[in-house]
């Protein structure tokens, strides 16, 4: 097990690794040149050769990709051009919501996935039914299904609101945790009523496909021989389901879940935009438009990583629903 | 028996037990009005071929087969009083808890793979210690350790001490506390320290013969040491006689004979009893007696006839038993008690005739060629073949595993040699060597002259087809590619199907349309359109019934003795082994140990380890097993200094640890690695 640990490590940060060098290459390869964007359109050739000197832009390629490592792990991720602020503290304003709305989804998504899978694995009644409300709902494009549940909700019944985080207007920081944590419980209220319509959006797609992974793989592991030795022993339906079948139905979900993550990520780019959620997809989508590419650069960093390490604590994951993958070599 | 029926009330009662599945077919009638009793601590062995209905029984009296999809049952079974098919699930559970054991026939499928033993173990609600305690009545050694593991970290045998250890782990019964607080059973049901009655479905089946010897004395001890009754479903007679009080002949989901298990073997009174007993592949049969497949097969479950289902294949059907169903009644005065369901039994005093028919399987040197060989079809020469397992990366520190060491073996044109041993002995590693799959690290491997590549026959012929493929468009497929004119691809299919005993109905199926016989036909077809000079067949019928099995061995030969084919037969079976092959060589931890005419080596066993396996092998008399095969097959992996027999040989001598022997020469026609091969030729 450690020895696996330890592979997967340093599989790690060799991802990592390439993760910055393609980074890298985009950045380089972009056809604006930042040091004649940043001295604007007069600048005279010799200031510019002095800037791109000061810069270090006149060094040899492996030089320049060292020091952007260097810089990266020093947290220096250049300045945006649009807001004029360091990358780093752009994401860290925007990370929070985007963070609060990726935990809010996680939590449907488990609560979805697990009652689609379960419920339709044990064949108990409505099972069918629930499969097709929520495949059906799957199926649409998020777009449209965001909104549909604005115009249901905020336009038509006017229960939740249709954007941003609190009726404040609070927009940064970890509004719905600090609530929490100061015990608030009227705005931590108001902050899951905002967050709901976003969250369910986000998480509709990717419940579904887990949920359908699970079922499956529940069902196979249902028909398995020592389902048969767990119910000779007089163990209750939901423990044979629970204690038995589950643990061995979650390898192929957890690489769904890996996937499916994966695409949460990019997800809430546009549901941040539809709901005007002040996050790292409203920071990202305002960056493209504007050309901004230290800012997508960062954001691409930031994502890109979390994508692989929660890509890797799924490997691990999957190691340790399965002790027989253990052995393997 | 009748004697411990009128001190206690039996475990379970099992009366008119009718299950059936609906399907497209109609409605699939599994099993037929069951009726019978399990005293306390009775051995019954349930036989039959399969699709007797005999998991299903089983199933039933744990109380599973309620729940089975599409099932409708009628009739009743009863476990101290509780009904096992309806009612309350609570008391049904209840009784699972303290009184039931179940072991099911795949150890590695069997026990949960991700829970811990232990875990697994206690689920009833039993103590840690008891558990341990278990696990070393089961014969598993160093328990507390085992109890930290996963399954997948034991080997076959040891899973299956382990799930009997489950069995024996019934949830303690408090006083007074019955089921629901009703006392059920009170006398019968004991303090549920131990459970009252163990279901074994085909427990043994998957084990090798040592392991299956050991595990068959382990119910038997279980049996006096616990007083616990065990219901074991078997398709081995010999494992049937070996342990059973009582044996149930079940056909088509009936039961056609019961009584005491000495009785039944040795004077069958049914002609489907004494069918199975002449069909049986049996290694103490001398190759000089015949062995006859019961002709036909079991009735579709779908469409029953009317009268007695063994009727159509029966040599002694009259009128009566086309058109009525014979129910059970007492066997002859002194045929030792028992019942059969039959009109016209097997009387005792008449002598058994031969029944008539075909399917007579012929001894391997009946269809020897005699004309002198025209050269060899295999030869390998000091074939060695190492893999590299567990823990290393890039090849470096990994522990290797010497599949095959320094293995020669030759087989003549139209020969036919037998590969035995048990799992992990290299016997596999070896076929495949010898049809070119893979490269030997050192050593040679030649055909024969403008030979081919050999064929392979595999055990499973249902997943070596491809599914979505007609066996016809399988079979053209291999005729393509060895040149065959489109114009002619069809006739010559055709041909290939007749000379398997298949017709044309079955060029249009696909492996999923035919049945577990056709199959291995279709397989062996596709084979032969290669035209191949060797075909090697990796054991062929250990998934067939033994007449189907029979049959596939007959035509195994018939080729032979029709096409000159020569044959290479891996088996872990030495009763096909002495059926099908001259030759026999025996395979232990990578090498051949001994190797020598068939009836030379199982007349008079010169290595240690083919004694054993003889040994270890049931017959159909009761109570002979006296397995010499101590432990479980040896891991092949490390070097073993010395022989590596040794350790579970009975005559080691301190030479065998110090020197390795070498398979060498005995003058007989055969070879032994062993020091002392001659005076175990002595000594027998």
């Amino acid at each position: 097990m450690a020895r696996f640990l330890a592979g997967r490590l340093v599989a790690l940060i060799f991802i990592l690794l390439a993760l910055t060098l393609a980074v890298f290459v985009i950045d380089a390869a972009v056809p604006t040149d930042p040091v004649a964007a940043n001295l604007g359109a007069g600048a005279s050739q010799t200031l510019i050769r002095a800037a791109r000197h000061a810069l270090g832009y006149d060094q040899p390629i492996y030089i320049q990709y060292y020091r952007f490592l260097g810089r990266i792990l020093h947290g220096d991720l250049g300045t945006s051009l649009r807001t004029h602020n360091s990358v780093a503290a752009d994401l860290a304003q925007f990370a929070p919501a985007t963070v609060e709305l990726a935990l809010a989804s996680m939590i449907l998504i488990s609560g979805l996935a697990l009652l689609l899978g379960l419920w339709s694995a044990s064949g108990a009644t409505g099972a069918t039914a629930i499969r097709f409300v929520l495949v059906s709902l799957a199926s649409a494009p998020t777009f449209f299904f965001a909104i549909v549940l604005v115009l249901v909700f905020y336009s038509w019944l006017g229960l939740l609101p249709a954007s941003g985080r609190t009726t404040a207007g609070t927009a940064t920081g970890f509004v719905m945790t600090h609530d929490l944590w100061r015990g608030d419980l009227v705005g931590w209220l108001d902050g899951l009523r905002h967050i709901l319509l976003p969250a369910v959006v986000v998480a509709l797609g990717p419940a579904v496909a887990i949920g359908r992974v699970l079922r499956g793989s529940l069902v196979d592991a249902m028909a398995q021989d020592h389902i048969k030795t767990a119910r000779s022993k007089g163990i209750s339906d939901s423990a044979v389901l629970l204690r038995h079948a589950l643990r061995n139905a979650l390898t192929p979900v957890l690489a769904m879940v890996g996937l499916q993550l994966g695409l949460v990520l990019t997800g809430v780019i546009v549901v941040e935009t539809v709901f005007a959620w002040p996050g790292l997809g409203l920071y990202t989508s305002e960056a493209l438009v504007n050309s901004d590419f230290p800012a997508v650069i960062g954001v691409t960093l930031v994502l890109g990583a979390v994508y692989v390490v929660i890509n890797a604590a799924v490997d691990v994951l999957q190691v340790v629903a399965d002790p027989r993958l253990r052995d393997r070599p | 028996m009748s004697a411990v029926e009128a001190v206690s009330p039996p475990v379970a009662e099992i009366r008119d037990l009718r299950v059936s599945f609906r399907s497209a077919e109609g409605q699939v009638q599994s099993l037929r009005g069951v009726s019978l009793d399990i005293a306390p601590g009775e051995i019954i062995a349930l036989v039959g071929e399969s699709g007797s209905g005999k998991t299903l029984l089983g199933q039933s009296i744990l109380g599973l087969a309620a729940r089975l999809p599409g099932v409708e049952i009628a009739g009743s079974v009863w476990v101290a009083g509780v009904d096992m098919l309806g009612g309350e699930v609570r008391r049904r559970r209840w009784v699972q808890r303290h009184l039931l054991g179940a072991v099911f026939q795949d150890p590695l499928t069997s026990l949960n793979p991700t829970t811990k033993i232990g875990r697994q173990l206690t689920e009833r609600g039993i103590t840690p210690t008891r558990a341990l305690e278990n696990l070393r009545d089961a014969g598993v050694p160093q328990p507390a350790l085992r109890a930290r593991q996963f399954p997948h970290e034991l080997s076959g045998g040891l899973r299956q001490r382990t799930a009997i250890a489950m069995a024996l782990g019934t949830a303690p019964i408090t006083a007074g506390a019955g089921c629901d607080g009703e006392p059920i059973g009170v006398a019968l049901i004991g303090t549920g320290e131990t459970p009252q009655l163990i279901i074994a479905d085909e427990p043994t089946t998957a084990l090798d013969v040592s392991v299956q010897a050991q595990i068959v004395l382990l119910f038997d001890r279980l049996r006096r040491e616990h007083g616990c009754a065990v219901f074991f479903v078997t398709h081995d007679l010999g494992v049937a006689a070996s342990i059973a009080d009582r044996i149930v002949v079940l056909y088509a989901g009936r039961v056609c004979e019961v009584g005491p298990a000495r009785d039944v073997l040795a004077r069958p009174s049914h002609w489907y009893t004494r069918a199975l007993l002449a069909a049986r592949i049996s290694v103490n049969t001398p190759t000089t007696v015949p062995i006859r497949a019961i002709p036909g097969a079991p009735p579709n479950p779908a469409a029953l006839p009317p009268g007695c289902p063994f009727a159509p294949r029966c040599v002694n059907a009259q009128e009566l038993c086309d058109v009525s169903m014979p129910d059970l009644a007492p066997r002859a005065a002194g045929d030792g008690g028992g019942s059969v369901a039959c009109f016209y039994p097997q009387p005792l005093s008449a002598a058994v005739a031969p029944p008539a028919g075909d399917d007579v399987l012929e001894p391997a040197e009946a269809v020897a060629p005699h004309a002198p060989p025209l050269g060899m079809a295999l030869e390998l020469a000091s074939v060695t073949k190492r893999f590299t397992v567990s823990g290393g990366r890039f090849g470096i520190g990994g522990r290797m595993v010497h599949a095959v060491s320094d293995v020669s073996l030759g087989i003549e044109s139209g020969g036919a040699l037998a590969l035995v041993g048990e799992s992990g002995c290299g016997k596999t590693t070896t076929l495949r060597v010898a049809c070119g799959l893979i490269a030997p690290d050192s050593g040679t491997v030649h055909w024969g002259a403008n030979a081919g590549r050999p064929q392979l026959v595999f055990q499973d012929a249902g997943s070596s087809l491809t599914p979505w493929m007609t066996v016809g468009a399988l079979i053209e497929e291999q005729l393509v590619r060895r040149g065959i004119a489109r114009k002619e691809l069809r006739a010559a299919m055709l041909d290939l199907l007749a000379r398997v005993g298949l017709d044309a109905r079955a060029a249009g199926a696909r492996a999923r349309n035919l049945s577990g016989g056709q199959r291995q036909r279709a397989a062996i077809a596709r084979a032969l359109a290669a035209e191949p000079r060797l075909l090697i067949c990796d054991e062929p019928v250990s998934a067939l019934d033994a007449s189907l099995a029979i049959r596939i061995l007959e035509l195994l030969q018939t080729l032979r003795r029709d096409f000159g084919v020569a044959l290479m037969v891996v088996t872990h079976d030495l009763g096909v082994a002495r059926r099908v092959a001259e030759t026999i060589a025996v395979m232990y931890r990578g090498q051949i140990v001994e190797q020598g005419p068939v009836e030379t080596v199982f007349a008079a066993p010169r290595h240690p380890y083919t004694e054993g396996l003889l040994a270890a092998i049931p017959t159909t008399e009761p109570g002979r097993l006296s397995p010499k095969l101590a432990g479980e097959p040896p891991s092949p992996i490390g070097i073993v200094q010395g022989c590596a027999f040794a350790p579970r040989c009975p005559y080691a001598r301190p030479r065998c640890t110090d020197e390795t022997p070498i398979l060498r020469d005995l003058g007989d026609g055969r070879r032994s690695a062993c020091h002392f091969a001659e005076e175990l030729g002595n000594r027998l």
